[in-house]
């Protein structure tokens, strides 16, 4: 099992009452999965993410990552636990506009404090495997929004993470790059990486083994 | 991993040059007038170190009140060092130095002229570890027919030639001195400005006894560890002792009597103190000293300087804040940790204040030469480059970056990843509040600096165009007439005279401002001693050439016979001599070397400033006795021709010495120079200070726009007019700029009061200098953020809200 939710509760208060956006949202992930969350904008989809990648925090309930309990952990303990393990991918790419294709791949490297041969070596596999080898001194703005995202996913990636969390990863592309992004997810999934992704479309929901619908922040039958 | 930080680093700079720009531009700014100001504080306080005993050398001053005359002397009277040395066991050596007086040397047909020297007891050396090149410093002067030459003024008459053992003629000495040691120039930083040095046994007034006339500089050398205190306790008891009788003879008092109504006595001041801590008059003094007030206000500028930029560095940086908030939170969300964010944005700060210091010391060595000029000063960046300084320059550098850039690290460091890459970080309270804070910091400065800058000048207008009581305009003062000798002095005036555009010509070697005789002398009523009174000796032109005014009495004249015992007062002098209603016909004594002479009162004259506004007006006697030189009063008419003539005639009669003329308003002015430079420097740094205070603000500006682009946009498109909305943006900062000013007022009015009250006349601080600092400041603040929010209020709204 890689990572489990029992009863999870976050909430915001607005005018003195407590505003939902996760309820009660209890989820086990075994490695090797593909799930996609499903839902309407404001269904928690995001917020969902990132309490699995400890980006956000919640209120009540236990989150088990790899049997060490996050919700006890420090946050330094916790920026350790996902460095190691999980790779984000966003819709708006989030790439650093002042860094090349290769010194974005090569970032979470240098936060691991990998040697700078192994580093070379590493990114160099990516690039090869990512087709993009020509692009690597290119800066983000000088790529197409697909070719973009492909750099996130390699970026992600890198650091050979057991999880991969991608938030709408499509939702800027037109459905061409989409469909290229999700055979890619799919393909990944099959070397073993375990993928949650959050999205919109019932297609893409389809690339995953497993749909999970939120409706105001509760997961519903679907 | 630090490549990498200095990459991103360089990048991120290169990205935002107007930011770089701003940031570095200051921070340059701030470094090159602190590290110049620096390089003067450090020359100030520098005065004497090159001596290796100077920790253990005193110099004897004299300090009194008698009275009502305040007397403040840095010289004393012969037997002072001898007297110190045999009654102080705490005394290892004493020594006295005495200035020559228009030194003149011959050798081998050539006369030098303009040159510094000094009759110095034969131990001179050995309290003061000066550099031999050649010679012994222990026997140079034992001889008295030995002088002692710096090397440049060694080169001046010999040439390459070895000069030891070469003799030279100095002035009346009747016998050739025989050169016995050469010196290596002294440095710039002491007070001892000499070229030349005889034997003390040349000065006739060196063997006296007399402890009531003085010129002579005395040092002690002390023994190690002396309490300077506790030694100057012992001195009274040792002044009664020698001084007693002599006070008695005097002034028919005991020495204690005396000391009742009156306060007298000799003091050390340490030879380190000498250039910063002394008030003597400045006749007594070896050189012109500094003042400790400059080298604290000098040193506050350039802290403050340094500040402003530094304040604007953060500034900048936590105001863009926003604008990397995106990039900090991917960079936390693919792992980095606090500690590495914060090299990286150090890293950032330091490239940044190593290249504004870089390009400080560019900006140095261009403007040093103009700084040296104002500040009258030789300072070259050459001499300071050392390793040491290097080391300290890295560690100033890598200080500022700290300094600097610490907080904005900080701060963008602690943001939450995920707020900050959905860009919710905006302007926080804590940061806002702490940028407002910068703002009124640097406006306060600014402000103050304007208000001294105000006040100073204010206070130069006021010397420029006080009625000062004589005309100064139009006179050209002759000075060195007097070297041609009395009858061609005289003969030469006649010729003068002959010039229609020369109103008058007087023969005096007084004048009020500039370089003059000065003439203390005792003065009794009844045979009584009351106090000293300056003495002016003058002709019967003297009162119509500087246009003094008669308010009573008589001017001398020429067809009465006797003048000599007569004389004129200024009021001052009439009114400490009680003469009342009927001044005329008064009679009173002065100190004589025989017997008091009787002297009677002609005339009064109003009281003009013979001395510097930073003086009162003392008592001033004008007598009867032409001698000097010459004071030329022109009329409306071709001054340049005037000297044309004078140097044409000047030379028929004395081709052998140079025609030397000064204007008396120019030695005027020459009196206020301090100040005036003073205020030439602080206006410049004020200048600078509120331009660099202008960067920040305009960064500031920018970016209150720029995160208001949206609300400017909504707001227009509701119908705000232009003015509406650069009134929404500059409102703020106004208010700052306000509370500044609540600040920087009082804190500029304590200090200007200070500042004025080393000037007896001066002028008040008045409400219109405040408020004109205040519209000043705002002008500026103004036009600073008009120049963005205007450009900002113009956009076309549909364009800012089209972003999202």
């Amino acid at each position: 099992m890689l990572l489990q939710l029992n009863h999870i509760y976050k909430w915001v208060k607005q005018g003195g009452k407590r505003v939902f956006l996760l309820n009660d949202i209890s989820l086990q992930v075994e490695e090797g999965e593909f799930i996609s969350i499903m839902g309407p904008s404001g269904s928690g989809k995001s917020t969902l993410l990132n309490v699995i990648g400890m980006l956000d925090e919640f209120q009540e309930g236990e989150y088990n990552f790899l049997n060490e309990s996050v919700h006890t952990l420090k946050e330094k303990h916790r920026s350790k636990l996902y460095k190691e393990y999980i790779g984000f991918v966003f819709q708006a790419y989030h790439l650093i506009d002042e860094l090349t294709v290769y010194e974005n791949i090569e970032t979470p490297l240098l936060y691991k404090n990998i040697k700078s041969s192994e580093r070379k070596a590493l990114v160099a596999d990516m690039l090869d495997r990512f087709n993009i080898v020509g692009k690597k001194d290119l800066f983000p703005s000088q790529l197409s929004g697909g070719q973009q995202q492909l750099v996130g996913i390699a970026r992600a990636l890198i650091a050979k993470p057991k999880l991969i969390l991608a938030d709408e990863p499509t939702g800027n592309l037109n459905s061409k790059q989409g469909e290229e992004i999700m055979q890619l997810f799919k393909e990944l999934n099959q070397e073993g990486v375990t993928i949650i992704q959050a999205t919109h479309s019932e297609a893409n929901a389809e690339y995953g083994n497993r749909i999970i619908h939120l409706l105001d922040g509760s997961k519903t039958k679907a | 991993m630090l490549k990498n930080y200095f990459k991103i680093a360089w990048r991120n700079l290169k990205k935002d040059k107007s930011l770089f720009f701003l940031n570095s531009s200051g921070l340059a700014i701030g470094i090159a007038s602190c590290l110049m100001i620096s390089l003067y504080v450090w020359d100030e306080l520098s005065y004497e170190q090159s001596f290796d005993n100077a920790d253990r050398l005193a110099r004897v001053v004299l300090r009194g009140n008698v009275n009502g005359e305040e007397l403040k002397e840095a010289m004393v009277a012969a037997p002072v060092a001898k007297s110190f040395k045999a009654d102080f066991s705490q005394v290892k050596n004493a020594t006295r130095l005495s200035m020559v007086y228009n030194p003149q040397v011959q050798y081998k047909n050539t006369s030098y002229e303009e040159l510094k020297a000094a009759y110095v007891d034969p131990n001179f050396f050995e309290l003061f570890h000066l550099n031999f090149l050649k010679g012994n410093p222990k026997t140079a002067l034992e001889n008295i027919n030995s002088i002692v030459l710096s090397a440049s003024e060694a080169k001046k008459y010999f040439g390459t030639e070895n000069p030891i053992g070469k003799r030279i003629q100095f002035q009346d000495i009747e016998e050739a001195l025989e050169v016995t040691a050469v010196l290596e120039d002294l440095p710039q930083n002491t007070h001892l400005q000499f070229d030349v040095f005889i034997p003390m046994q040349h000065n006739t007034r060196s063997t006296s006894n007399s402890w009531v006339t003085s010129g002579f500089a005395t040092y002690l050398e002390l023994q190690p560890e002396t309490d300077l205190a506790q030694l100057e306790a012992q001195i009274p008891a040792l002044l009664e002792k020698y001084i007693g009788d002599q006070v008695k003879q005097a002034i028919g008092i005991s020495y204690e009597e005396f000391q009742q109504n009156n306060k007298l006595g000799l003091f050390l001041q340490p030879l380190t103190d000498i250039h910063l801590y002394s008030d003597f008059s400045p006749n007594t003094e070896l050189s012109p000293t500094g003042d400790i007030k400059y080298v604290y206000i000098f040193s506050a500028i350039a802290l403050f300087m340094l500040l402003i930029a530094c304040v604007n560095f953060m500034n900048l940086a936590t105001a863009t804040a926003t604008k990397r908030s995106r990039e900090v939170g991917i960079r936390k969300v693919l792992g980095s940790a606090k500690k590495q964010l914060i090299t990286q944005f150090l890293t950032e700060s330091i490239l940044t204040t190593t290249f504004a210091t870089l390009l400080a010391i560019g900006i140095m060595a261009l403007l040093l030469p103009a700084f040296n000029t104002l500040a009258g000063k030789e300072l070259a960046l050459l001499d300071f480059i050392s390793v040491q300084n290097i080391l300290l320059l890295i560690v100033f550098i890598l200080g500022i970056s700290l300094f600097a850039g610490a907080y904005p690290a900080f701060v963008l460091s602690g943001f939450k990843p995920l707020a900050a890459i959905t860009s919710k970080v905006s302007r926080s309270g804590r940061t806002t509040s702490l940028r407002s804070g910068m703002v009124i910091f640097q406006f306060v400065i600014s402000a103050s600096l304007i208000l001294a800058t105000i006040v100073v000048y204010n206070q130069m207008q006021f010397i420029q165009h006080k009625k000062l009581g004589y005309e100064k305009g139009q006179v050209i003062v002759l000075r060195d007439a007097y070297k041609m000798g009395s009858e061609r002095v005289n003969a030469y005036k006649e010729e003068l005279l002959q010039n229609p555009g020369i109103a008058s010509i007087s023969r005096s070697a007084f004048v009020p401002a500039g370089e003059t005789d000065n003439h203390l002398r005792g003065i009794f009523k009844n045979n009584t001693y009351l106090r000293k009174f300056f003495f002016y000796d003058v002709d019967e032109q003297y009162i119509p050439t500087l246009g003094l005014e008669l308010i009573e009495g008589r001017n001398f004249s020429t067809e009465l016979k006797n003048e000599s015992d007569k004389v004129i007062l200024n009021e001052q002098a009439a009114k400490i001599l009680g003469l009342g209603e009927n001044p005329i016909g008064a009679t009173f004594e002065r100190a004589a070397d025989a017997e008091n002479e009787r002297l009677t009162v002609i005339g009064i004259i109003k009281d003009f400033h013979f001395k510097s506004l930073h003086s009162e007006i003392d008592p001033l006697v004008l007598a009867y006795n032409p001698y000097g030189g010459l004071i030329v009063k022109t009329k409306n008419a071709d001054v340049a021709g005037i000297l044309d003539f004078a140097e044409e005639k000047w030379a028929t009669f004395n081709p052998e010495q140079a025609f030397i003329y000064s204007f008396l308003e120019d030695s005027f002015e020459e009196t206020y120079r301090k100040e005036e430079k003073m205020g030439v420097i602080l206006s410049i740094f004020t200048m600078l200070t509120i331009f660099v205070a202008c960067l920040g603000l305009f960064g500031l500006i920018t970016f209150a726009t720029e995160q208001r682009f949206k609300e400017i946009g909504i707001r227009k498109v509701l119908g705000a007019s232009v003015t509406e909305i650069v009134a929404l943006l500059a409102k703020d900062f106004i208010k700052l700029v306000a509370i500044a000013f609540l600040i920087a007022f009082p804190i500029g009015y304590y200090l200007m009061q200070k500042w004025l009250q080393d000037f007896a006349y001066r002028v008040d601080l008045e409400l219109g200098q405040f408020v004109l600092a205040a519209c000043i400041t705002l002008f500026i603040a103004m036009a600073t953020i008009s120049f963005k929010s205007i450009k900002a209020a113009l956009q076309n709204p549909t364009q800012s809200l089209k972003t999202e």
